[in-house]
């Protein structure tokens, strides 16, 4: 990648703060330096309503004195504040508690990433924007689009360390934010959001990630019916509900930094052994093909790898950083962020839903934050009743609840049908054992 | 140095469209103790300078990482050409913005910082006090945090406005075991408006609220699980902030009723029990000031109240002034940005239900068979007014009197069909403020109520 006058500013300014701190007498120092800029337009109850141009700058600061770590981050480059910014950086670590667990990448490395596409084409984004809207109109002509923010970002950045790491960012990719609900009178149905994250514009909108269906299934929901009294039954989670029920529990509360070091986490013990149904993998992947701009070094400074965290149903990782790793005499992970992939089944939906005597279809979950246990409760928003193998209709006011931990081990089955949406991949799975309730 | 930019005179502003220039700091402080290690300890300062330009119908923004006087320039001009881009591509067809009058507005004092030391010492004396009187957790988590925002506008009406606001806490988390190992947790916020040293200059004035936190876990453990099903309830005044801000008020911000809210078919219909008058204030209520007043707008317009529920009848939305012209209303101050590089949207200042007449005794002591529903972890509202919360902290009410605690459970329905059930109201206003509302932006709001009594859906287990 050759090397452009930005990066050459952001290289030079990184060695200022890494000097500077150097000259303060820590032992380590890391810094990101970035500029970016944002071109975004915005549709609001159904008419284009705004139009944005962002240039930003993000200085990002950490040391360790003593085993002492502190942390900055500003956006301005100019040296005054860059070198302030180092001051406060180093009089922070120095007022923290000592801790041996802080640990950063120490092998010597410079790497060059070029990611998506940097450069924004103005007109086509809203050419493409356009035309999205238009065919929701002419296909869907009862959704009303709430908000629509569709965006272009591109990013220089450099992270440097005084342990000889450096790596130099150049991408952008285009994103798509869709939050919209069906109207037919003075009928509504509830939200929905969809979302993809792409690096060209080389098809419509409409046809990437799962937006036409979900746009469909949304319309269906301005009909719904209450459902009476409470069963234990099958809840099929389409791929949004999955990453708020389950995905969101399994990083947050087992796997996670926090949940292991203050031992919260119900899997601490859970290594190697079995946590799911055999059929359930899940990894992360920051270089799969369809991933856009995927993690590629930690904020510790390693580079990105991926990894699984279940495979066939055992516990073969945490997600833990270095620091975590180190509290708990665990491994680190090898990347951070949300590059998720599930592993898809070989099952049609359709023939999922067949094998279902009765259970609910759940699109999008609105719920508390799960306790550590895994336990949840929630409204199934945007849900449909299944019955006798069949979807019989729209539900409205339908909560369910149940405990991820076993949900785990009650898989029935996995869609062959994946969300694709730029960040993860995620099927369908239907779980057996859910409490499902209604009035 | 915000203002500075400023007296310099107005800027060469577009003629004959409406223009915003705003300059922005947003500090933002935290240092988080887990079981006594500090594993966040960290600062950041952002600010920049923002304009945006309305012409014929859309909108034009730009903004940048820089105050200077060149960065003020390139921002009006960006933003004037994406006016002008949308203007050709979408060519909206309305009227310019009505001029309203300027007017001068400056802060009551200066913005202040603290350094980072007194962040560390508030977090570890309250940490200390609770590994030392909390005997039997799990796990403990205290974080101080602190953000602010120093704002100075500049419109093509005249005003001039630069506002400071700063707000400070302490989140302290605790986590206890149930008898069968599952983890149960609480956390409670402290603080308010205003600079930490102001909040913390006495830590232990928050100690009995700590050990109270801890009594509630400690009956928490031993909670059971709610019986699920409509049932007679108490909402406590933060669960009522709760429902006030998630469930209602974000169905009446005007954005969101163009966006077909069910707010929409429903302005001057009886949407809840005459015993409920709802009201998003601007800085002062029921004679105090608001947890976070907001005196002006980042459109340039005087904060006021904003009635939206009157006895029952929906009465209003909460308005930018674009939405007020196309509804008839009156714009209160409700259009803010979070960041300097964010554009104002339609936001809640302190939305809040009107007191009533009733005793929280007398009200528990009137149900036969249902729960008091003390405390909320989070929550989410549809714009169909459907609404559910996560329930941290209950107690089953028995023939009139609390039983045992619960475990986490949610409660749900329909905002405008709940409210209607609401018979009984307290005499208390219960206020939090300590969160960030989220839509597009996060943002500060106050939110806060009397208890409630009505009929609700409980989730169970």
């Amino acid at each position: 990648m050759e090397k452009s006058m930005v990066m050459s500013k952001l290289e030079a300014l990184g060695g200022v703060i890494l000097q500077a701190a150097k000259e303060q007498g820590v032992q380590y120092a890391q810094c990101t330096v970035s500029e970016r800029e944002k071109r975004e337009f915005n549709v609001d109850g159904g008419s284009f309503s705004l139009m944005r141009t962002l240039f930003d700058r993000d200085v990002i600061i950490t040391v360790l004195k003593d085993q002492k770590k502190g942390s900055v981050r500003i956006n301005r480059f100019d040296e005054d504040a860059v070198l302030e910014a180092v001051r406060e950086c180093v009089a922070s670590s120095e007022s923290a508690e000592a801790d041996d667990a802080w640990a950063f990448a120490d092998s010597p490395v410079e790497k060059d990433f070029l990611d998506g596409e940097p450069e924004c084409d103005l007109e086509a984004l809203f050419d493409r924007s356009r035309e999205l809207m238009d065919q929701i109109r002419e296909k869907h002509p009862k959704i009303l689009m709430e908000q629509m923010i569709t965006e272009h970002d591109r990013v220089e950045k450099v992270f440097m360390s005084t342990n000889s790491v450096k790596y130099r960012t150049l991408g952008g990719c285009y994103h798509f934010s869709l939050m919209y609900s069906a109207h037919d009178g003075e009928k509504s149905s509830s939200f929905f959001g969809s979302d993809v994250t792409l690096s060209k514009l080389d098809r419509p909108i409409l046809e990437c990630a799962m937006i036409e269906k979900e746009l469909s299934a949304i319309e269906q929901q301005l009909d719904t019916q209450p459902l009476e009294g409470k069963f234990t039954g099958t809840a099929v989670l389409a791929p949004a509900a999955m990453s708020e029920i389950v995905l969101s529990t399994i990083l947050d509360n087992y796997v996670s930094d926090s949940s292991l070091i203050d031992a919260t986490s119900i899997w601490e013990d859970s290594l190697g052994q079995k946590v799911a149904d055999e059929r359930f993998s899940m990894s992360m992947t920051p270089y799969a093909d369809y991933v856009v701009m995927g993690d590629r070094y930690t904020s510790e400074g390693f580079v990105s790898e991926g990894f699984d965290i279940i495979r066939n149903g055992i516990l073969k990782s945490f997600d833990l950083s270095q620091y975590g790793a180190n509290k708990t005499g665990n491994e680190r992970a090898k990347c951070e962020g949300w590059n998720l992939t599930v592993e898809s089944g070989d099952t049609p939906l359709e023939q999922i839903i067949s094998s279902i005597d009765r259970g609910v279809l759940v699109l999008r979950f609105s719920g508390g934050q799960p306790a550590a246990s895994g336990e949840f409760s929630g409204v199934a928003k945007n849900s449909f009743l299944i019955e006798n193998g069949k979807v019989t209709h729209a539900l409205s006011e339908v909560m369910v609840s149940g405990c991820v931990r076993d949900m785990l081990k009650n898989v029935r089955a996995i869609s062959q049908e994946t969300l694709r949406d730029g960040t993860v991949s995620i099927p369908y799975i239907a779980f057996d054992g859910v409490t499902i309730s209604g009035k | 140095m915000l203002q500075e930019l400023f007296d310099n005179g107005r800027p060469a502003f577009a003629p004959g469209a409406h223009t915003e220039l705003r300059g922005q700091l947003n500090r933002s402080r935290r240092v988080t103790l887990l079981g006594g290690n500090v594993i966040a300890n960290s600062r950041s300062d952002i600010s920049g300078v923002s304009a945006r330009v309305y012409k014929n119908g859309t909108w034009g923004f730009s903004s940048m990482a820089e105050y200077s006087e060149d960065a003020a320039g390139t921002v009006l001009k960006a933003a004037s050409e994406n006016a002008e881009f949308m203007d050709r591509h979408v060519n909206g067809g309305k009227e310019p913005l009505p001029v309203t009058e300027g007017f001068v507005l400056v802060p009551e004092k200066d913005m202040q910082d603290v350094p980072q030391k007194m962040y560390l010492d508030v977090a570890k004396t309250m940490d200390a006090y609770v590994q030392s009187h909390c005997p039997g957790l799990q796990s403990r988590t205290v974080a101080a945090t602190a953000d602010s925002m120093e704002k100075c506008l500049l419109t093509s009406d005249g005003t001039r406005c630069h506002t400071i606001s700063p707000r400070s806490y302490v989140y302290v988390f605790m986590t206890a075991q149930t008898n069968d190992g599952t983890p149960v947790e609480l956390f409670k916020a402290v603080g308010g408006e205003g600079t930490f040293d102001e909040n913390f200059a006495d830590p232990q004035r928050y100690y009995p609220e700590i050990d109270r936190l801890y009594e509630q876990v400690m009956l928490k453990r031993e909670g059971v699980y709610a019986q699920a099903g409509l049932k007679t309830v108490i909402l406590g005044g933060m669960m009522t902030g709760m429902l006030s801000h998630e469930a209602v008020g974000h169905t009446v911000e005007a954005d969101l009723v163009l966006g077909g809210s069910v707010a929409g078919p429903c302005l001057n219909r009886r949407v809840a029990s005459d015993k409920v008058t709802l009201t998003d204030f601007a800085h002062h209520a029921f004679g105090e000031r608001c947890p976070l007043p907001v005196f002006v707008d980042d459109e340039g317009v005087r904060a006021e109240d904003v009635t939206l529920i009157d006895h029952g009848i929906l009465t209003g939305y909460m308005n930018s002034r674009e939405s007020a012209r196309h509804f008839g209303m009156r714009a209160a101050g409700n259009a803010r940005a979070w960041q300097f590089s964010d554009e104002p949207l339609i936001r809640m200042r302190n939305t809040a239900v009107h007191p009533g007449a009733d005793r929280l005794e007398d009200m528990i002591a009137s149900v036969e068979d249902g729960y008091y529903l003390v405390d909320s972890g989070n929550g989410q509202a549809d714009t169909t007014g459907e609404f559910m919360f996560g329930v941290t902290m209950g107690y089953e009410i028995k023939h009139g009197k609390l039983g045992k605690a619960l475990l986490d459970t949610t409660i749900s329905g329909v905002a405008f069909e709940m409210l209607k059930t609401v018979d009984m109201v307290s005499d208390t206003v219960v206020w939090s403020s300590s969160g960030f509302c989220g839509k597009k932006q996060p943002m500060p709001v106050g939110m806060g109520g009397p208890a409630l009594r009505c009929q609700v859906m409980i989730g169970g287990r």
